[in-house]
């Protein structure tokens, strides 16, 4: 333990502050100069510091579902290698049975001395554009282990005293396919660590480390304080909730289950996964890290949004995954698709769970990620390129009060993943953009309307493209569900045109090839509704109708509103008779 | 004798600052007029006008130039009261502006979206595409223009937008569809993005370009009546429009890029800084405006205030060049409150001006930042405003008592608690723009607008080492001084996206060109003789395969050899490494953009010195009062800042009282009277000649390239 220091409740405050700003400090060198555009476009990277007993201090999660397996790796990389930290050195890791949640978010931390003794971490975490393996972007939905993958890095150093481990980097970069992008966006990783060190040893020689650590337990005990004080207002009892990850990409019939017993007692929740189906053959299997920062972010957007997230606010929570099950597979499993597929399923059944405690503090389900990664040659760049379809984001889900908001994307973002500019996006990569706009009727009906989803449409301008359409929500049973009377939205539509005139039916996991011509085209669904349609204002649907966001046949069959299609004048009669 | 007139209409005072060539520099006030702010500016050069004891078409016919800052297009997106405005895009990206590139600031809080500056239905879609090579895919389809057009004439638009993907690239058909738009609307104000910012990113170019024309008729319907008005009490001089990028611009232009004035109103404080530092031979300055919500913090280097394409108004992204202004929450009414951790926290909540502090009496009932400024003894209960306002300080104690009990502390320790989370909320705020871009804050002097920034500037330096406070008399010169001084300025840009290892040298001069002579011309067109018109050019670096660019000088001016292009890049890969802890020397590196600003440069007002006296500041003692300071209450003397002289010397603890606010000097500082009566203050001890060497003018790029 930290000797204590007598610290003001004041300079906790400030102290706290400073953290925070330390770690978004690190968060915008990532953002600024990351190659892969899954980083700097779409920002799908996280940032934290740890304490020297490896205690989450701060973290800025743009992408919330990669902040609360932060600990696992750091844990991780700490044990490794004991003794063995020197100041310089920089460690990497990304092996999803060494503590890494996916293999595509890399881990990079540096330690921070100072006067000779290791004093924080500074820490970053990105999804990669390529980490090796049979897949595509890392993506390998015919994948039946972690070999086929990934390159495995188990934790390591990655800057040895100040200088870099060559070997390391060669073999990393040998077996990659993007090694441009992948070097660049470790320097990228590594520059964000220096970042955080450069501004943790300002502060450790501003107050002293027996000042911070003195309030680094203080800020600990006040989260802490923060989260049960937000469960209590939770009422006790047992809660259940059971959602379907679509498949696993193996056996394509059948869908995976998850299920969380989650148990409220006073001042503390423990999730349970006990009863999910055993571990998968395919990708969709979670890892202990990825479960556990699923759930955290169910309750932090829901209950938690308030507390501040530190070592102090995961006192207050339990989470049980046994080994073996898809909540927590056992080595060799293959795992990737753990942060969209598990995460999503997961975060959907703690809030069905919730819902029966405190409906009014939870989202209709948003809308799952589900769309393609793809990796090749760009004949007019001469480069070769890597990326994430994020253009096709579906809506948020809605809540008491509040309609969904649209085009946000999959909730394990949470509405920091930025949709990619169509300009850049075409200057980088081989596609022509044909449609890229709001899918009407693609929302639940409700009191409380979900967001608008999408309608992504891209013309294919280079061969021999391999793409691999990972996510879910592609049929009804895991279309985003509605709350309180609020309808589902529906499920994706997706199809790939080819140039010769065949249309495919793309169904989610898969592997196609695209070709000079081919054109792929995904409907992609909105954000679940909240309460009962035929309660919600009569303007506003008439608004949306005028808006073309929701037809006038979808606005009498599930808002009971007559609106005419040319002069959008509502015929109220009529509407009365529908609604009685 | 010709008159130079400076205007900054502010929430609650116009503030009018009237100089001419003897140095003699008056500030005039007149209470802001919101519905047509032209009332109170006229109002305020009445005033003007009967000070000098004539009649005000006499006055007006003396003043040469009126520099007019605005925030009547702030205030219409702030309010969604802009003009009624249609969008016309490409078919297929309907939405791409209101999607606003999918993101929620506060992820976790359930909130509302910002609504949407053109609603959906009046947005439409016409029929073309061009690529990414600048080729037409798909031509423009006349006839869905034509019919776009009377469908916003039917939705009585009274601007429309267009935007069309890559059209930077071939602007040939927003410039038909514009065309085509102005015989079937004539009396509608149309912007067309390849006018108002040809630069790659849709949703950025779109935003920008939408809010253009949602501003463009309210600002063309105040000025001209402004204009007539002007002209008809006897004005003859030249009216200068204040901009978000810290230049000036004719009204006609203004008109055509009202966009451009919509971040104007914080825009005079970096320029202020320019000119305060400027008074003591310093180039670099740091300045700070702490209103009554809001904290606004920007940054001087080597004289030249920072630049920013990042702008954002009411959830709505600007692209086009703005001065770097950094805003917190961070205020006089900022809110204390303790968190359900029972950690202390100030702000981003605000009492605002109404119901204001608890101390206002006007309702208010939680403690603020003005409420602790209050129970500490810094501010002065029977002279608040110069008297304006008695505060209440039993309110603020009961304000503040609640917050007291929460953390269990007294109400005095737990008002030095708010001041203390305050301050360091600030000095975070300066450590964005000073350290996170690569500056060291040692080097600045921090420049204090009004507000309660005196206040709590020694604490904000302290925290900093910023060795050196300047705090400007009378601080609501502040904004008027900055439009004062500021030049004409206008920036372009074009799209120039290559590895540089393809560029065309040839094509690049003939873009830089191109620019440079629409500068030139617009200039011109302004008044500006050729030998007024400065050019500074640049261009935008990226790494190869990365997402966001380095702006760069071109230091050898518009003609782009390969040796300037070698000095560009290591001047980029030196910037890199500054602000992001690491460059690739050798990786490959792409052109995005090139940049042309120009400048029209303005007659800057000279000010006038006054005699230096003895450091005795004791003439200008008014009393005594009980502040609280390193843990205690101490009675410290309380000075009169407007009759403190030069050279007198106060030093901390003690008070002084400005008309509108209050310079705190704590222990371990002293304050200094100079030669234009405005306050230096510095740590005890320090000599202000060898603190000049500490803060010698520099170019802090330069500075930036050595330190890699």
């Amino acid at each position: 333990m930290a000797r204590t220091t007598e610290v003001d409740r004041i300079l906790v405050s400030v102290i706290g502050n400073r953290f925070d700003a330390i770690s978004k400090e690190i968060g915008q060198t990532m953002l600024r100069t990351s190659r892969s555009p899954i980083f700097s476009e779409a920002r799908d990277f996280v940032t934290a510091i740890f304490d020297r007993e490896v205690r989450l201090v701060a973290q800025t999660a743009y992408i919330p579902i990669l902040m609360g397996a932060q600990p696992y790796a750091m844990r991780s990389i700490a044990q490794h290698f004991g003794d063995d930290v020197d100041e310089g050195d920089v460690f990497i890791l990304n092996d999803p049975y060494r503590g890494n949640n996916h293999p595509p978010d890399v881990t990079v931390v540096k330690p921070v001395f100072w006067e000779g003794e290791l004093l924080f971490w500074s820490m970053s975490r990105g999804h990669h554009a390529d980490v090796g393996g049979g897949g595509v972007a890392g993506y390998n939905p015919g994948a039946r282990s972690v070999w086929e993958e990934c390159v495995r890095i188990p934790p390591a150093k990655l800057y040895v005293r100040g200088e870099p481990n060559q070997a390391l980097w060669d073999v990393i970069l040998i077996n990659v396919h993007l090694p441009f992008l992948v070097e660049g966006d470790l320097h990228c990783q590594v520059g964000a660590c220096n970042i955080g060190e450069r501004s943790l040893r300002d502060l450790i020689a501003k107050y002293g480390k027996e000042t911070l650590y003195a309030a680094l337990e203080q800020m600990f005990d006040a989260s802490e304080a923060q989260m049960r004080a937000v469960i209590r207002d939770v009422p006790n009892g047992v809660y259940t909730g059971e959602r379907y990850i679509d498949h696993d990409g193996i056996d394509k019939d059948r869908m995976v289950g998850v299920r969380v017993e989650l148990t409220v007692e006073d001042e503390s929740i423990t999730f349970d996964y006990s009863e999910s189906d055993p571990q998968a053959a395919g990708y969709v299997n979670s890892t202990i890290g990825n479960t556990t920062s699923g759930s955290f972010l169910a309750l932090f957007t829901s209950i938690g949004s308030e507390v501040r997230f530190n070592e102090g606010a995961l006192r207050a929570l339990d989470v049980i995954a046994p080994p073996g099950t898809v909540a927590n597979a056992a080595e060799p499993a293959p795992v990737t698709a753990n942060t969209i597929d598990a995460a999503q399923a997961i975060i959907e059944a703690v809030w069905l769970a919730l819902a029966q405690a405190v409906p009014d503090r939870v989202d209709a389900a948003w809308a799952r990620w589900c769309a393609p990664a793809t990796m090749g040659f760009n004949p007019r760049t001469g480069r070769p390129f890597g990326d994430i379809h994020f253009m096709a984001k579906g809506g948020a889900g809605a809540s008491q009060g509040l309609d969904g908001w649209d085009h946000l994307g999959t909730i394990v973002c949470s509405g920091g993943l930025r949709s990619p500019d169509p300009e850049l996006h075409e200057l980088v990569d081989p596609y022509t953009v044909l449609q890229y706009e709001y899918w009407p009727d693609s929302a639940g009906a409700g009191e409380w309307r979900g967001g608008m989803g999408t309608t992504y449409r891209f013309r294919v301008d280079a061969p021999g493209i391999p793409a691999a359409h990972f996510g879910g929500g592609n049929r009804q049973a895991t279309a985003p569900f509605g709350l309180e009377g609020g309808l589902a939205a529906p499920h994706h539509v997706l199809a790939l045109r080819k140039a010769g005139g065949e249309v495919i039916e793309v169904d989610t996991e898969s592997f196609y090839n695209l070709d000079v011509g081919d054109v792929y085209e995904l409907q992609v669904s909105g954000g679940g509704g909240y309460g009962d349609p035929r309660r919600r204002p009569v303007e506003k649907v008439q608004q949306d109708v005028r808006d073309g966001l929701v037809s006038p046949e979808a606005a009498e069959s599930l808002y009971g509103v007559v609106v005419d299609p040319v002069t959008f004048e509502v015929d109220a009669a009529a509407t009365r008779g529908l609604r009685g | 004798m010709s008159l130079r007139v400076g205007v900054d209409i502010g929430g609650t005072f116009t503030d009018m600052l009237v100089t001419d060539e003897s140095g003699d520099a008056r500030l005039y006030k007149a209470p802001t007029t919101p519905d047509d702010p032209s009332i109170g500016l006229m109002e305020a050069l009445e005033r003007a006008a009967r000070d000098r004891d004539v009649s005000l078409d006499a006055f007006l016919g003396e003043v040469e130039a009126i520099v007019h800052g605005t925030t009547i297009t702030t205030n219409a997106v702030l309010t969604g009261e802009g003009a009624v405005t249609g969008f016309v895009t490409t078919k297929g990206f309907r939405d791409v502006l209101n999607m606003r590139r999918g993101l929620k600031a506060r992820q976790f809080e359930k909130y509302a979206p910002p609504p949407p500056l053109i609603p959906r239905h009046r947005i439409h879609v016409v029929e073309e595409r061009v690529t990414v090579d600048g080729e037409v895919m798909t031509p423009l389809a006349e006839d869905d223009v034509r019919t776009a057009a009377r469908l916003l004439a039917d939705q009585g638009v009274e601007a429309v937008a267009v935007s069309y993907l890559w059209s930077f690239l071939d602007p040939t058909h927003e410039r038909r569809t514009g065309e085509i738009l102005q015989e079937e609307l004539p009396d509608v104000y149309v912007s067309l993005s390849t006018e108002v910012l040809p630069q790659i990113r849709v949703y950025e170019r779109h935003s920008t370009t939408a809010l253009n024309a949602y501003v463009g008729p309210v600002l063309r319907r105040y000025l001209v009546r402004l204009r007539e008005e002007l002209a008809g009490r006897g004005f003859g001089g030249t009216l200068l429009i204040m901009q978000s990028n810290g230049g000036v611009m004719s009204p006609e232009l203004a008109q055509r890029f009202a966009s451009h004035t919509l971040l104007s109103g914080p825009a005079g404080g970096p320029l202020a800084g320019v000119f305060y530092g400027a008074t003591h031979g310093l180039a670099n300055a740091i300045t700070i405006d702490m209103g009554g919500t809001s904290f606004d913090v920007s940054l001087v280097a080597g004289g030249t205030p920072t630049v920013t394409t990042e702008g954002e108004i009411g959830g709505h992204r600007i692209a086009s060049p703005v001065l770097d202004i950094h805003t917190i929450g961070a205020g006089g009414g900022s809110i204390a409150w303790v968190d359900s951790g029972g950690l202390l926290a100030v702000g981003p909540k605000s009492a605002g001006a109404d119901p204001g502090p608890a101390c206002y009496g006007r309702g208010g009932t939680q403690p603020t930042v003005t409420d602790a400024d209050l129970l500490l003894g810094y501010l002065d209960p029977a002279f608040f405003h110069g008297g304006e306002l008695t505060l209440d300080v039993e309110a603020a104690k009961t304000a503040v008592g609640g917050i007291a009990q929460a953390l269990a502390l007294d109400e005095t320790e737990a008002a030095a608690g708010i001041y203390r989370v305050v301050n360091a909320n600030m000095a975070a705020a300066l450590s964005v723009v000073s350290i996170q871009r690569g500056h060291d804050p040692r080097e600045f002097v921090l420049v204090v607008a009004g507000g309660a920034g005196p206040i709590h500037a020694a604490e904000i330096a302290r925290e900093l080492e910023i060795p050196l406070i300047l705090i400007p008399r009378e601080s609501s010169v502040f904004c008027a001084v900055g439009m004062l001084i500021s030049d004409l300025k206008h920036d372009y840009v074009r799209t120039y996206a290559r590895d540089l290892d393809k560029v065309d040298l040839t094509e690049i001069d003939s873009l830089y060109r191109e620019m440079a002579d629409d500068a030139r011309a617009t200039l011109r067109e302004e008044g500006v003789p050729d030998d007024r018109i400065e050019t500074d050019y640049a261009v935008d670096l990226r790494y190869v395969g990365q997402f966001n660019e380095v702006e760069v000088p071109a230091q050898s001016g518009g003609e782009v050899t390969a040796e300037a292009l070698d000095a560009m890049v290591s001047t980029f890969h030196a910037r890199h490494d500054t602000l992001y802890g690491y460059s690739m020397p050798g990786a490959p590196v792409e052109l995005i953009n090139l940049r042309v600003s120009a400048h029209g440069v303005t007659d800057k007002p000279q000010f006038s010195t006054v005699e230096a006296g003895g450091g005795d500041p004791s003439a200008a003692k008014r009393g005594e009062r009980r502040a609280y300071f390193d843990g205690e209450f101490v009675e410290v003397p309380v000075y009169d800042a407007l009759r403190l002289a030069n050279g007198n010397v106060v030093a901390g603890p003690a008070i002084v009282d400005q008309p509108t606010t209050t310079i705190v000097v704590p222990p371990g500082f002293e304050l200094v009277c100079d030669h234009y009566n405005n306050f230096l203050m510095h740590p005890e001890g320090r000599d202000l000649a060898e603190l000049r060497t500490q803060l010698v003018p520099e170019d802090a790029r330069l500075v930036a390239a050595e330190r890699s």
